[in-house]
């Protein structure tokens, strides 16, 4: 599937993903219903929503840290995944 | 005297940046003279306001929930200046902490938005010349079963997140490619950018809302919000019918092109990048 890829690095090497910090999420699953992705999974126990696949994130987005009213979901920084991105594509291109 | 205006807040009282949204509409209506839009009583009873929404309209919305300018797209409210306080704080490197009684600190930064409120360009204005975007586009097309994919030849640089920047001089417009317009459906709902932001390359430059999903548009380019479009914040079904010209998103004054150009795609390389999108597209 094309998506494995993201401008030619493959998806699993970047950590572009939210993470939930527990402590600030009230669990109204509002990024979950609005995630298209399915990058979250609610489930019956503790905790009951996840990260559960990471790699359907899109990379770059950060839609739905918009719609966390508690601010509880985090992503890493944009800067530091872009020169990650170049370094990968270069290492890519020698190999 | 200055020019008076209208301003709805978020009315997030139950977290600290609500309070602080409160204290920026206060010294903004003080300031100009204008009128204060309490949001419950105008989603209550909107007839009470009437005559204070003649003036033009600033949105003070709290945190990302962005609730006062859902308020403001729900009746159709036409926005000439708006402000993310949680999103400016963080550009200024501050937060809004964790008390919901402001301290000096914080009001003193709540005395600075709401100065740049008043001083900022209204939306649809352009600052500075803008350049010519009036030439023609050819394009080419991906087929895929009933579908068309329409990508311009030239003038336009893509990213992989299906957002394109066309060049003109120093400046930029952005916007989402056709495959995203599609994918999405029928728009109802396009954010723009504030304007005289810096954006950087793979920031958001505003999103897009359709019956089935949100997106952030992801901007190719870094660069300052030199023009919005108003008409497709007014009609965003623009987007859907013309998404390379007239859906045009904000129009950006370049900062680093050759080392933005590094990460994106040519007209072509877009177009194989969407040939192979298309093989797995299911709308």
């Amino acid at each position: 599937m094309s998506d494995d890829t993201f401008m030619g690095v493959p998806r699993e090497k970047i950590p572009w993903y939210p993470t939930i910090d527990y402590s600030k999420c009230d669990f109204c699953m509002e990024c979950d219903k609005f995630c298209p992705h399915r990058v979250y999974e609610r489930r019956e126990g503790d905790p009951k929503l996840v990260v559960a696949n990471p790699t359907n994130c899109v990379v770059f987005c950060r839609a739905c840290a918009k719609t966390c009213g508690p601010d509880a979901l985090s992503f890493p920084g944009k800067p530091q995944t872009i020169e990650l991105i170049k370094r990968l594509r270069e290492e890519g291109d020698d190999g | 005297m200055a020019e008076r205006f209208a301003v709805l807040p978020c009315n997030g009282l139950d977290k600290a940046v609500g309070p602080l949204a409160r204290e920026i509409a206060l010294m903004v209506v003080e300031a100009c003279q204008g009128e204060l839009i309490c949001p419950v009583l105008y989603n209550n009873i909107p007839a009470r306001y009437a005559q204070a929404l003649e003036l033009p309209l600033i949105v003070i919305d709290g945190c990302g929930t962005r609730c006062a300018s859902k308020l403001a797209g729900e009746h159709g409210l036409k926005t000439v200046r708006k402000l993310q306080v949680a999103e400016a704080l963080k550009l200024m490197g501050e937060s809004a902490g964790e008390s919901l009684t402001p301290d000096a600190q914080r009001l003193a930064l709540c005395r600075l938005l709401a100065e740049r409120l008043l001083s900022a360009p209204d939306e649809g204005t352009t600052l500075g010349s803008g350049a010519d975007f009036a030439e023609p586009v050819e394009y080419a097309t991906v087929t895929h079963d009933k579908f068309i994919f329409r990508i311009p030849t030239q003038g336009y640089l893509f990213n992989e997140n299906h957002c394109w920047a066309r060049l003109a001089g120093n400046r930029a417009r952005v916007g989402i490619s056709d495959y995203m317009q599609q994918e999405l459906g029928d728009l109802t709902f396009c954010e723009l950018p504030q304007m005289g932001v810096e954006v950087g390359q793979f920031d958001a430059v505003g999103s897009v809302e359709s019956v089935k999903a949100v997106s952030d548009i992801i901007s190719p380019v870094s660069g300052r919000v030199m023009a919005v479009n108003p008409a497709v914040a007014e009609t965003p079904e623009l987007i859907n019918e013309d998404p390379y010209v007239r859906g045009w998103v904000a129009e950006l004054e370049l900062q680093d092109l050759e080392g933005d150009r590094a990460l994106l795609l040519d007209g072509p390389a877009y177009l194989e990048f969407v040939r192979r999108k298309a093989a797995d597209y299911r709308p």
